[in-house]
């Protein structure tokens, strides 16, 4: 279970991103974080595994407070949490099967991983993660060979190697087409459900919230605007989230 | 009209004040140049120091006061009312290039007419001095002294089975005497060659010919040849001090097959100590841009004022080096470690350090933070960031970049040895004083093979890199 408390993060420039975030967030959910560019979705996201430090407030994570921990356990909380980016954060210049490898960097051996040596169960391990997103034949490939949503599905693979309870999505598909997008997000539907691993992704598209999301967040100007079901964002939570100029507009589903 | 007065008291101020005043301080700009150059270049130049070029000096000159004036006239009427800007710009630039063609003594005539002067120097570079015919060599010399002093040598010497004998242990330039030779191989010829007293060598010729002394033994190995004795002294020694000098006497006997001549021998030498040094330059450049790459990467240094000043500072002193030629950076260093390649290896490394570090600075500049935040997410530590989410990002790159500066240092360090840096050029800039043109040749060749070769090399490298 995460629980996020009274979370404040102010940068040092001066630039306010989140203002007092509460919410809760239960084992097995597909919790999905909306909001307008700039409402303070991925310093949210970030700060759960501390990629930011958050100004004040708390975060539990199991009961241990993710804020406070010191530079070791904060990795062994960090090796838990798998992260999916929307620029996919891959090494480009590096294989597909090394991408993926890193990915188990919280657990190796920190002598062996430095020499790049890295035990056949391990690589057995992340051939296994290749086969589940369904790209096995592009390990030996360059990372920035592969196209979009190939490289993400690589960003899920190694999200897959740190054996993750929960998985942290940025906006995982803002850079895909949309039927790309729904398979990605096919794939974190297939490990939330079969693994019970919880994710909380940020959505661009409110189609795509109403089909994947169990549970929704709404962030407006760093503030907690919404919380509850995708169901209950009806047209006039949807002017409140994004303001009354919007228009909603359709990532469009790829299956009827 | 106001505006025409005013710009005839000043050119360019009618202009000025009618608010055109980019045009205005380019008319006055440029009358001034022109009236200073003429004045420069009717001025006789101080000592006669330039009195050889017909240029400076020449009252002549005088004649081009027709540009501005006219100019000057143009710019009265343009202060007026506008006028097109073309033809003032092409009187001017008239003016600046027949003076810039004369100022440069460009002398069309001696291009044609002393063309032929080239063979001397092409002639001899179609034949390379690299290889030469493999041969037994022998060789016997005896010592003498020119002019006399009260105890001149015996005039006589003996050497692994040779012995010479001088009709006299002494003589003056110009005397002729009589050498006996015997131990030498027989029937063959043999070349009388002199060494002066700095040790230089030179074949001895037959008075008034350009023909070299040769002689040919009997079927005893000996001979007997009379021959002049040469003047060896260097201008500014005193030619009455007697000093000892050296007749050899040199066979040789072409055994088949090739060898390395005494040049090829040195090209190899300095080709080998070009390649070398500039390997040194580039491994030690490497290590210390390294570091200082990473004190000129602006996203590294902009964290507070103090970080910002040093990357400051440090990218200025990066151009300042960089932009001092590696060639005076050489002289420098000649003054401080003496000649030899130490001194060139210094120099490339220091204009290797200036350039290899900006590159650097601009790989750490240019490198994605995202796969670095993507793996602190799994749990890495600092040093597992660094391995994998850092050094594939700027290992290759820096790779190419040392590669294609080791490709330039081998070429700068051809012309490094120019002012003593070692290496091949310092071979040949002595060979082109000496006018050993097969010598200059056989080095252009080593040269042009080892600059082909590393340019291949390099660009098929850091095509696997990139």
């Amino acid at each position: 279970m995460l629980e996020v408390q009274h979370l404040h993060k102010v940068y040092p420039n001066g630039t306010v991103a989140l203002t007092d975030v509460n919410f809760t967030v239960n084992d097995g959910e597909f919790l999905v974080i909306i909001g307008l560019s700039g409402s303070g979705k991925s310093t949210l996201l970030r700060c759960i595994n501390r990629l930011i430090d958050p100004t004040a407030g708390k975060i539990l994570w199991d009961g241990v407070d993710v804020t406070t921990a010191p530079a070791g356990e904060l990795r062994r909380i960090r090796r838990q949490i798998g992260m999916v980016f929307q620029q996919f954060n891959l090494v480009k210049r590096s294989s597909v099967l090394t991408n993926v490898l890193a990915g188990r960097l919280g657990y190796a051996n920190p002598y062996l991983s430095l020499l790049g040596i890295w035990p056949p169960a391990e690589r057995e391990r992340a051939q296994r993660a290749l086969t589940r997103v369904g790209i096995a034949d592009k390990a030996a490939s360059r990372a920035d060979a592969l196209s979009g949503g190939q490289q993400q599905r690589v960003g899920i693979a190694r999200a897959l190697m740190q054996e993750p309870k929960l998985i942290l999505a940025d906006e995982p598909v803002a850079s895909l087409d949309p039927v790309l997008a729904h398979s990605i997000l096919q794939y974190l539907e297939q490990l939330n459900r079969e693994e019970k691993i919880t994710v909380i992704c940020s959505l661009h598209f409110l189609d795509l919230v109403h089909r994947y999301a169990t549970r929704v967040v709404a962030l407006k100007d760093g503030q907690v605007v919404f919380t509850g079901l995708p169901q209950e964002i009806d047209r006039a939570r949807f002017k409140e989230i994004y303001g009354e100029e919007a228009i909603e507009v359709r990532a469009g589903m790829a299956e009827s | 009209m106001l505006n025409a007065l005013a710009s005839l008291f000043l050119p360019g101020l009618g202009q000025f004040l009618a608010g055109r005043r980019t045009r205005g301080l380019a008319l006055f700009g440029v009358i001034a140049v022109m009236l200073g150059l003429i004045i420069w270049a009717v001025t006789p130049a101080v000592g006669g120091a330039e009195a050889d070029i017909t240029f400076k000096g020449n009252p002549a000159n005088w004649r081009w006061l027709i540009v501005p004036t006219l100019l000057w006239l143009w710019n009265i009427w343009d202060a007026a009312s506008p006028r097109p800007v073309l033809i003032p710009v092409i009187a001017a630039l008239i003016m600046f290039y027949v003076m810039g063609w004369q100022a440069t003594e460009i002398d069309l005539e001696a291009l044609a007419k002393n063309f032929d002067r080239a063979l001397i120097i092409l002639r001899p570079m179609f034949r390379p001095d690299f290889l030469q015919p493999k041969a037994d060599r022998l060789e016997a010399w005896v010592e003498l002294e020119v002019p006399c002093s009260p105890t001149p040598p015996a005039g006589a010497n003996t050497l692994v089975g040779t012995s010479l004998s001088l009709s006299a242990g002494c003589a003056s330039v110009g005397e002729t005497l009589t050498l006996t030779a015997g131990g030498l191989w027989p029937d063959s010829d043999a070349e009388l060659v002199w060494q002066s007293p700095i040790g230089d060598f030179f074949a001895l010729r037959e008075p008034g010919t350009t023909q070299p002394v040769i002689t040919r033994t009997d079927s005893t190995g000996r001979l007997a040849t009379r021959f002049v004795v040469p003047k060896a002294i260097p201008p500014g020694i005193d030619p009455n001090l007697p000093q000892n000098q050296r007749l050899y006497v040199r066979q040789s006997k072409v055994t088949g097959g090739y060898e390395l001549s005494t040049n090829g021998f040195f090209v190899l030498k300095g080709i080998y100590e070009t390649i070398a040094l500039a390997l040194m330059a580039t491994t030690l450049g490497t290590l210390f841009a390294i570091p200082i790459s990473f004190l000129a990467a602006r996203n590294l240094m902009s964290a507070n004022a103090l970080t910002l000043g040093m990357y400051v500072v440090v990218r200025t002193l990066l151009n300042i080096v960089r932009s001092i030629e590696s060639l005076i950076i050489a002289i420098v260093f000649v003054v401080i470690v003496g000649l030899g390649p130490f001194a060139g290896m210094l120099a490339l490394a220091l204009h290797t350090i200036a350039a290899l570090a900006k590159l650097y600075s601009e790989v750490i500049e240019g490198i994605d933070p995202g796969p670095i935040e993507a793996i602190r997410a799994t749990g890495a530590t600092w040093l597992q960031v660094a391995r994998y989410g850092v050094v594939p990002q700027i290992v290759p790159p820096f790779t190419a970049f040392t590669i294609y500066r080791w490709d330039i240092n081998v070429r700068a360090s051809t012309i490094i040895g120019f002012v003593g840096g070692g290496g091949i050029g310092f071979f040949l800039v002595q060979w082109i004083n000496l006018g050993d043109f097969r010598a200059v040749s056989a080095s252009f060749i080593a040269i042009l093979v080892v600059v082909m070769a590393m340019d291949v090399f390099s660009a098929r490298v850091r095509e696997r890199l990139i």
